[in-house]
């Protein structure tokens, strides 16, 4: 059994509960042991580093210090690509020697790097392999067509996420393959949803999400696997504001990778939450 | 349109954000993967433009800055290598500093109370920061109040506040505001123009 620090982020302790529950269903099946960071913080997301670059380096900097020295882990998982992304741009910034003496200053201890990241794909893809993976699959999809999206922070800048193929990524697609799922090729893999912009410039946001959920469809989806709550709430509930102008759309699920995975391995109901979609999941994932 | 011409505009912005504008040509390939291209005032590379020249009324006054979502395209296809979402953050942080947040941007904000929020519990407080952006910004009242109650009747939003090591939050925020702040401060008073010397005879300084 492998053991790995958990960061959840504030998401999953909000709008994104079933991505917590989920996520953590699917690793004690999986033989992963989580340990949650002590008294974890905010990462800072977009308003930290569109306000004070120092601190948006140094909040991850201080979790992962905590992995490091604290937990004497090397691996932490972040399943929010918003965090994710953070940490990584963390790890990335503090091989600059000021950078890395500024946020010492900051976290009150050196961070130099050293703890990796894994986000949602990774955890399944490289932690716990896909071979592993398979091998505890109980109730395969049978064809079940899914478009993999993969939105904007699981892979880009790729010099921060290190992502091997940031235009077109295929590990998602092969985690659902290995669930019997047959992922479709699409165009708004990698498009951005709008992210926190559905707060305060919602017309945008309804565009951007009638676009990439439209062409998934288009492609022969029949769902939507995303790793990231913002992509999964705005996905979900703008498609509701889609329908008021256009009466003839037809919705599509927007289906967590853990739920997915969580299904097929047989978590329970309860930890998947497919209670908590604004467009009903259970027809797909029955 | 008139324009004003502040010949440090791309200093300032290579100073905060490390990213140098003069190495854009201008390709474009930034707005063309530009989700909010169309939905602004100006486009990535137009910015891009106004920061080489100096047009502060161009890019830090634009709509553009305040729609950027994020979402790193235009840096991961720039040719150039330029950071060019960074250059967008930075343009934000020098119209805060400068008092010149258009009224029209929304989302300015929405990242205000972000900050302040997280800064103020360890962690987010999604209801106090909606709660605050609805006071705040009146035209925001109705604004997806039946989705609101949506969410909370499906468990999805917590009417209290969950919270991380505050103290340790509330350190590292003043430290890292006060750094930045007297770096700021040591830059903004190298951009200064060199006064003249009382006396200048013939053959004096330039």
């Amino acid at each position: 059994m492998s053991r790995v620090a958990y960061y959840p982020g504030c998401s999953l302790h909000g709008t994104a509960k079933e991505l917590d529950s989920s996520f953590l269903g699917t690793a004690k099946a999986l033989g992963v042991d989580l340990v949650e960071i002590p008294g974890w913080e905010c990462c800072g997301n977009t308003a930290a580093h569109a306000t004070n670059r120092l601190l948006a380096t140094a909040l991850p900097a201080n979790e992962m210090a905590k992995v490091k020295d604290d937990l004497g882990l090397e691996r932490v998982a972040v399943p929010c690509a918003a965090c994710f992304a953070r940490f990584m741009a963390t790890n990335h910034d503090v091989e600059d020697d000021d950078t890395a003496h500024d946020v010492a200053q900051v976290v009150g201890r050196r961070y130099t790097g050293g703890v990796g990241v894994l986000n949602l794909v990774d955890f399944y893809h490289d932690e716990v392999g896909l071979d592993t993976l398979k091998a505890k699959v109980k109730r395969p999809y049978a064809g079940l067509k899914v478009a993999a999206y993969y939105g904007c922070l699981l892979t880009r800048p790729p010099k921060v996420t290190l992502a091997e193929d940031p235009e077109y990524p295929t590990h998602m697609d092969d985690v659902l393959e290995t669930l019997g799922c047959e992922p479709v090729q699409w165009t708004f893999k990698t498009d951005c949803c709008g992210a926190s912009l559905a707060l305060c410039e919602q017309a945008v946001v309804v565009e951007l999400v009638r676009k990439i959920v439209a062409n998934a469809r288009a492609c022969g989806a029949q769902a939507i696997a995303c790793a990231c709550p913002l992509c999964q709430v705005n996905l979900d509930t703008r498609q509701g504001d889609i329908k008021k102008a256009d009466p003839t759309w037809v919705d599509v699920p927007i289906v967590y990778l853990s739920q997915f995975v969580g299904r097929a391995i047989g978590v329970g109901d309860g930890e998947l939450g497919l209670k908590k979609h604004m467009v009903p999941v259970e027809a797909v994932l029955a | 349109m008139t324009t004003t011409i502040d010949a440090t505009l791309a200093r300032r912005v290579n100073r905060g954000s490390g990213e140098n504008a003069y190495k854009c040509y201008q390709c474009k390939k930034c707005s063309t993967g530009c989700p909010v291209a169309g939905f602004g005032d100006f486009h990535p590379a137009q910015v891009m433009r106004a920061v080489q020249i100096g047009a502060v009324d161009a890019a830090v006054d634009s709509r553009f800055i305040w729609l950027c979502t994020g979402c790193e395209t235009c840096t991961t296809r720039c040719p150039q290598g330029i950071d060019i979402a960074a250059i967008m953050d930075e343009l934000r942080m020098i119209a805060r500093e400068e008092g010149r947040v258009r009224s029209d941007v929304p989302f300015a904000n929405i990242l205000k109370l972000n900050y302040d929020s997280f800064r103020r519990w360890g962690r987010l407080y999604e209801v106090e920061l909606l709660a605050l952006d609805k006071i705040t910004r009146p035209s925001s009242f109705t604004d997806d109040v039946a989705m609101g109650i949506r969410m909370f009747l499906k468990g999805k939003i917590n009417p209290l506040p969950t919270m991380g090591d505050r103290s340790q939050m509330k350190r590292m925020a003043q430290v890292a505001e006060r750094i930045t702040r007297d770096k700021r401060a040591i830059g903004r008073a190298m951009d200064l123009p060199a006064k003249a010397p009382a006396q200048s005879g013939p053959g004096g300084v330039a």
